[in-house]
């Protein structure tokens, strides 16, 4: 069984993607209408995502720590209720939170006849029932954080074909043979798929969630001059005519491509000298942070792994393809 | 392969002239379902540029046969 690690990619493949697109985000609360309350009766709407309310949810507003319990809460929906307040005067801050059954929308709504603070209502806290096996939430990304198992293995893949690349190149140097030459050439061919495959489905990201297909992000910069260094590694291999001089010379180049790779994607990047809109880069917070019981790693991961061994046999492929070419040749 | 990174530099130089307009056609499609459609797009772009690398393949492989029989 050497196909072994090929079944292996398209099981994790599967089970990534089928994961990745149908989990659950977990339930958030994402509007209530009106947007500001005065001190009187007010009634307002909590609209929930992936919620599923059911008579008996704990509602109350929360303004600096100080509590208004619901008068009466009614449930229209699964993803929407109506809960009535008696709102006091004098709270303190200008923006109020709902909070229904543990789930808090911060600063809903903005608040008139502000003082000295209020008495605070002894409120019952209550939870939403378990919903599971779920993604996280976050505002701006919502369903998009989806696309960490799509689009960030196209670079993991394109990483691990570039250092594939290296060590024949590696190899080369060592042997002086164009056979690995050859095979090193190959890989990058691959590992630029899947870095056109990341750079166009970041794009696509991007405008979804920081309206804009290309931003002056320092990895996005990063990730175009890491690709424009391999495109030239291909110039400067079809401009030297001589097989044996063209593999030292590719090889050599080879080499310090990879370290600019490294150095572009991972560690300028991670300076805190720049900013940047990747998780995880310029003293941004990474996706873990957010994902505290390691659910989305639990799909990244094998998604990752998947993606890697599809590149590794999109590579065999075509190696073995150029190998069978020149055998015709001569 | 060329096709890909001809699209990719041709995304990265619309750049510019896209940030100023927001189409409003584009935004209901990224946007939809909770920006669901985001991922979407992007897994199709995905089976599509590896549909595109197999497409190749398959005409390397064809190009090879024909010098065979040759």
């Amino acid at each position: 069984m050497k196909h072994w690690w090929k079944f292996l990619a398209v099981a994790l493949l599967l089970t990534a993607s089928i994961a990745g697109l149908r989990v659950p985000l977990a339930p958030d609360l994402v509007h209530v209408s009106p947007d500001r309350i005065a001190p009187g009766e007010v009634t307002v709407t909590v609209t929930g995502y992936n919620t599923d309310f059911t008579a008996g949810e704990r509602v109350f507003l929360e303004n600096d720590s100080q509590r208004v319990c619901a008068t009466s809460v009614r449930v229209i929906d699964g993803t929407h209720l109506t809960a009535s307040f008696n709102v006091p005067a004098g709270m303190r801050k200008n923006l109020t939170d709902v909070v229904v059954s543990g789930l808090r929308y911060d600063g809903a709504l903005f608040t008139e006849a502000l003082g000295e603070g209020i008495a605070s209502g002894n409120c019952v806290e209550g939870h939403l029932a378990n919903s599971g096996f779920v993604f996280p939430n976050r505002p701006i990304l919502y369903e998009s954080i989806r696309n960490l198992h799509f689009h960030v293995p196209m670079w993991f893949a394109m990483i691990t074909l570039m250092a594939i690349s290296v060590v024949f190149s590696i190899m080369t140097l060592a042997t002086n043979s164009l056979r690995y030459d050859g095979s090193a050439v190959n890989a990058v061919y691959v590992g630029l798929v899947f870095c056109s495959l990341g750079l166009i489905t970041g794009a696509l990201w991007a405008r979804a969630t920081w309206g804009a297909f290309w931003t002056n992000d320092v990895k996005l910069n990063g990730a175009a001059v890491t690709a424009l260094i391999y495109l030239a590694y291909l110039v400067l291999r079809g401009s030297v005519p001589d097989a044996h001089k063209r593999a030292r010379l590719a090889a050599i180049y080879n080499i310090f491509a990879f370290v600019l790779l490294v150095l572009f994607l991972f560690v300028v990047p991670r300076l805190n000298a720049v900013d940047s809109l990747h998780p995880g880069n310029g003293g941004n917070s990474p996706f873990s942070d957010l994902d505290l019981d390691k659910r989305l790693r639990m799909v990244f991961y094998p998604a990752v792994l998947g993606w890697i061994l599809l590149g590794v046999w999109m590579f065999n492929l075509r190696d073995r393809a150029a190998r069978l070419a020149e055998q015709l040749d001569r | 392969m060329r096709t890909l990174l001809l699209l990719s530099l041709l995304i990265m130089s619309s750049a510019a002239h896209a940030q100023g307009a927001a189409p409003g056609w584009l935004e209901n499609t990224l946007y939809g379902s909770g920006k669901l459609n985001a991922v979407l797009i992007v897994v199709g772009v995905i089976i599509c540029g590896i549909g595109l690398w197999m497409w190749r393949m398959d005409r390397r492989l064809k190009r090879m046969e024909d010098r065979m029989k040759k």
